[in-house]
């Protein structure tokens, strides 16, 4: 899975901002505002990816986090992100 | 093609109806060399805007849609539209912005009634324009300005941007960053094109950056006037 064509990820005034671009705004017309984990874990979906392998990288980048919360945690924010139409 | 200068650019139009006609009058300007926005729409795209919304007349779907292209081509000039009232004061320009409705009109209307009307000047009571010239902001009055018709072609600093929402008293606080942003972009015209996009987010984040933005609960009352001018005026 991976973020769609025509999303962008932004930093205004030291918020990270998605808005959608072209054909995108026919489907999301909102903003969305993501923390630092937020922000990270977007730019693994940049690209091709499964929650495993996002769970992996998230473990090797930061130390307070075990495999099974990252796991959750990502699962629960990529189900949002599928819930909105932006990741496919 | 008539020529006009507005917010300090070139801009060709073609008014067919009187209304944008009328508007425009106060903006025309001969200029001198190429024109910045071309603002014009055939009489297919009047009428299909026309299908689309038909409790709008022919000639009020002119005049929205043309400003709407201005807006959208002001974001390559540095430049974007606030859907806002914006009042001028002692040299320095306040905007008061809510959704239809919300209060914004009927505040700056009080600030005349306050401060008179020769010392509060209206610049455009619903879309004014922003730009960025020499690393500053300053509002300008345009001919879009919604349904009241008020708007002055002046060009003022920009001091202050609230939020106005009806409340039973009168209170104001800054708002954070991520409040105002949601706000700001809510309230603007966004673009679809990504280039243009760009351009928004980099005029709202200098925006956030140098402009203080206010949140004001307020009643219908010159008590209200108090409450956003003194703070807003620091």
């Amino acid at each position: 899975m991976k973020i769609k064509e025509g999303f962008m990820l932004r930093n205004i005034a030291g918020n990270n901002v998605v808005v959608a671009v072209g054909k995108a705004t026919l489907d999301f017309s909102g903003m969305i505002t993501l923390n630092g984990s937020g922000a990270f874990l977007w730019s693994l979906l940049q690209n091709d990816t499964t929650i495993d392998e996002m769970a992996l990288k998230m473990c090797g980048t930061y130390d307070d986090v075990n495999i099974e919360t990252a796991t959750n945690d990502i699962t629960e924010f990529v189900t949002k992100l599928k819930g909105a139409g932006i990741v496919e | 093609m008539k020529q006009y200068k507005i917010a300090e650019l070139n801009v060709l139009m073609n008014p067919k109806y009187n209304k944008l006609l009328k508007h425009c009058e106060a903006y025309l300007s001969d200029f001198e060399g190429k024109e910045n926005i071309v603002a014009t729409l055939t009489d297919k795209e009047i009428e299909d805007h026309n299908e689309k919304w038909p409790n709008l007349t022919l000639e009020e779907c002119e005049y929205i849609w043309t400003g709407a292209s201005f807006y959208e081509q002001l974001l390559d000039f540095q430049g974007m539209v606030l859907h806002a009232s914006a009042v001028a004061l002692d040299g320095n320009a306040y905007l008061f912005s809510a959704p239809c409705g919300g209060g914004k009109s009927t505040h700056t209307a009080l600030w005349q009634k306050k401060f008179g009307k020769d010392q509060a000047i209206i610049i455009n009571d619903d879309k004014p324009a922003l730009r960025i010239i020499d690393n500053k902001f300053y509002v300008y009055g345009t001919p879009f300005s919604g349904k009241t018709d008020k708007n002055t072609n002046i060009k003022v600093p920009l001091k202050a941007i609230c939020f106005v929402e009806h409340a039973p008293t009168n209170s104001i606080r800054k708002m954070s960053a991520v409040e105002a942003l949601m706000q700001i972009f809510n309230q603007t015209i966004r673009p679809v094109e990504s280039k243009k996009m760009e351009s928004l987010i980099s005029i709202v984040d200098k925006m956030l950056k140098d402009i203080p933005v206010y949140k004001l609960g307020c009643t219908i009352s010159l008590e209200a006037v108090e409450t956003s001018y003194n703070a807003m005026s620091k």
